[in-house]
């Protein structure tokens, strides 16, 4: 009995020491996975940094108005979040393949997993950018045409644009990364198709009387009423 | 050389076979059939009067008219036999002509008529608008002679205008331009005007034609780099300018005008910084006419965009604008319409502070110039009331000491410019 027992601390003492010795080598080959991984991070960050100071992001996203976002969100300005989240998207990879090299049983297919959302994730940060940026430079471009124009509610129509690049550029972001599909798919056609629906009865019983103003101004001899600039050359 | 490039074989061609002249008058077209003729015979009436020993051509450069306005052209060159009125010149004057596009554009059809003045050693240069219907012989002399006969390199048009013509020019262009580049020069946004075989060998030598302000009012850079080049500028008066017949765009104007001037601005930033002050330039004939006719125009509409414009691009106008200026605008927004007055002072200090916003580039160059034209209008408005009773020599005095606080605020322009937005 005393010898079973002694047989059994002895086969689970050697079976923790073999463990140890399986796991150590494996948790050194994963801290220097890590390591090199927090080099390559910073390498890339380095890279890309000096690549869009080159290439002007900053002044381009300042001239879009994507910088003034970005500073009322208190985030840094374009060409460092990009960077930084092309360190911390490197970075995580890293870790997840060294967590791998681990071992641990039913974590492998999870980090597998993770691991294939990652360049959809900054795939859907790029979307989202892209969206922010066409949605300001669009939005601001109504905004001028439709006050110099004279016409009446320019922020409605800069804001109604907005707002679909916006919904538009959500819904491919979360498209990407594969984030309830259909959901996001049936949300966004509601959401556009209730968008259009309410313009359709806005104009057609709110905006009669503007409609028929328009078609008047336009098709009658009110024509000649129209505003004329003074000559400015 | 650089121009082979660009110039069509054909029109290589005309110009070698017509060799060296003295004298070359550009018509740029784009379906002018309807006023070509007249053009003509204006152009070569004064060639023939008053420049009979000069070599000349006629140079048409057209945009590929779909009314046929360059074979109209090159026609009624094959039956001239004698010059107008019975007057022949002593030399024969040339006429050639080219297609430079299919689709018109400013820049390229000057960028071809400077090359051809380049290549035919040209001592003069006019350029003439078949658009303008009131052409006279006289334009054209007065706007060859100054350069030909006085060595002048740039001569920009006088215009007779009547009171209510030419606003943007008289409250933003010239006294802007003066202040700037500082020389007193009214009209570098113009249609006719006249320049010497050595400013198109400057210009020629240049990178820009391929600029987008300069492809949209390539005549205005041409004066803005004779003034910075130091050549000798001066202007002449032709005559009445005559209103087009069709309603302006203003934001297109602006764009074309105001867009081009401040980037003129930043390309000859080394070239104004320094300098102060404005010297008068060689006038011929009177320096201004201003007629007393014209009906003022509507004053409500033009507030009522001016007080719309300030409330809604309130983000924009912010973040172009000092915060003291933007609180000076907002109030007098507010003001009733009878007592609305916009101070010249605060006109000049808007325009610098959006020249340096665009130099800052605080938001996309082209927003940025579409954003002054609500301010533009209240301008205008306050203008348009306190004028409105106004005799010529009143209006000239605001015009003239507008001018002034544009020289005298220069030194906030340069600090702004130099300064960090």
């Amino acid at each position: 009995m005393k010898e079973v027992i002694i047989q059994g601390l002895s086969q689970a003492y050697s079976n923790l020491v073999r463990m140890f010795a399986e796991f150590l080598p494996r948790l050194l080959v994963m801290l220097v996975i890590v390591i090199v991984g927090l080099l390559v991070a910073y390498v890339l960050k380095a890279i890309l940094r000096a690549v869009l100071h080159v290439t002007r992001l900053d002044r381009l996203s300042e001239e879009a108005g994507a910088s003034r976002f970005l500073r009322m969100a208190a985030l840094p300005s374009m060409t460092e979040l990009l960077s930084r989240s092309l360190f911390w998207v490197t970075w995580s990879g890293f870790i997840l393949i060294g967590i791998s090299v681990l071992g641990v049983a039913g974590l492998q297919d999870q980090i597998s997993r993770l691991f294939l959302l990652l360049p959809a994730i900054f795939v859907a940060i790029l979307i989202l950018f892209l969206g922010l940026v066409t949605a300001n430079f669009l939005s601001r471009a109504a905004l001028l045409a439709a006050v110099n124009a004279g016409y009446t509610s320019p922020k409605l129509l800069s804001w109604s644009i907005r707002f679909v690049i916006w919904t538009l550029a959500a819904s491919m972001a979360l498209e990407q990364v594969g984030v309830a599909r259909q959901t996001v798919l049936a949300a966004f056609s509601i959401v556009f198709g209730a968008l259009m629906l309410g313009l359709a009865i806005a104009f057609g019983l709110g905006g009669r009387e503007l409609a028929r103003e328009f078609l008047e101004r336009n098709l009658s001899d009110k024509k000649k009423e129209k505003y004329e600039e003074p000559q400015p050359l | 050389m650089a121009e082979e490039s660009f110039l069509a074989d054909d029109f290589l061609r005309q110009l070698m076979s017509v060799g060296e002249v003295d004298l070359l008058v550009g018509v740029p077209t784009y379906n002018n059939a309807t006023t070509l003729e007249q053009t003509l015979y204006s152009v070569e009436e004064s060639l023939c009067q008053n420049f009979v020993r000069e070599r000349a051509v006629i140079l048409n450069v057209d945009a590929g008219s779909p009314d046929e306005t360059r074979q109209l052209f090159v026609r009624s060159g094959e039956r001239r036999d004698a010059g107008p009125g019975g007057l022949t010149s002593l030399r024969t004057i040339h006429r050639i002509s080219c297609e430079y596009a299919k689709a018109p554009s400013n820049g390229l059809a000057l960028h071809n008529i400077v090359a051809a003045v380049d290549l035919l050693r040209a001592k003069a240069c006019a350029v003439i608008s078949p658009t303008t219907t009131n052409l006279t012989p006289s334009w054209v002399v007065n706007l060859l002679r100054p350069v030909y006969r006085e060595s002048l390199d740039l001569v920009a048009p006088l215009y007779a205008r009547s009171r209510f013509q030419g606003l943007l020019v008289r409250d933003l262009l010239y006294p802007m331009s003066r202040a700037i580049f500082g020389q007193r020069i009214r009209e570098i946004y113009c249609e006719e005007w006249g320049f010497s075989g050595r400013l198109a060998s400057q210009c020629l030598e240049k990178d820009a034609w391929r600029e987008e302000a300069v492809r949209a009012r390539p005549e205005a850079w041409m004066a803005i780099t004779a003034m910075g080049a130091g050549l000798k500028c001066g202007q002449s008066f032709l005559g009445p300018k005559m209103a087009p017949p069709t309603g302006t765009d203003i934001v297109e104007v602006f764009r074309q005008t105001v867009g081009n001037f401040f980037w003129c601005m930043e390309t000859n930033q080394a070239q104004w910084l320094n300098r102060s002050n404005s010297q008068p330039v060689p006038t011929f004939g009177p320096d201004h006419e201003l007629s007393l006719d014209g009906i003022p125009p509507s004053q409500e509409k033009i507030f009522d965009l001016f007080r719309s414009g300030v409330s809604e691009l309130e983000p924009i106008l912010a973040s172009i604008l000092a915060q003291d200026t933007h609180a000076q605008i907002k109030a007098i927004a507010l003001s009733d319409r009878s007592k609305f007055h916009f101070a010249g002072e605060l006109w000049v200090k808007i325009l610098y502070e959006f020249a340096a916003s665009y130099h800052h580039t605080v938001l996309n160059r082209d927003h940025l110039v579409q954003a002054l034209v609500p301010l533009y209008r209240g301008q205008l408005c306050s203008f348009l009331l306190e004028h409105a009773n106004a005799s010529a020599e009143a209006m000239e005095e605001h015009s003239e000491l507008l001018c002034q606080e544009f020289e005298r605020q220069k030194p906030y322009l340069v600090e702004r410019w130099q300064g960090k937005h």
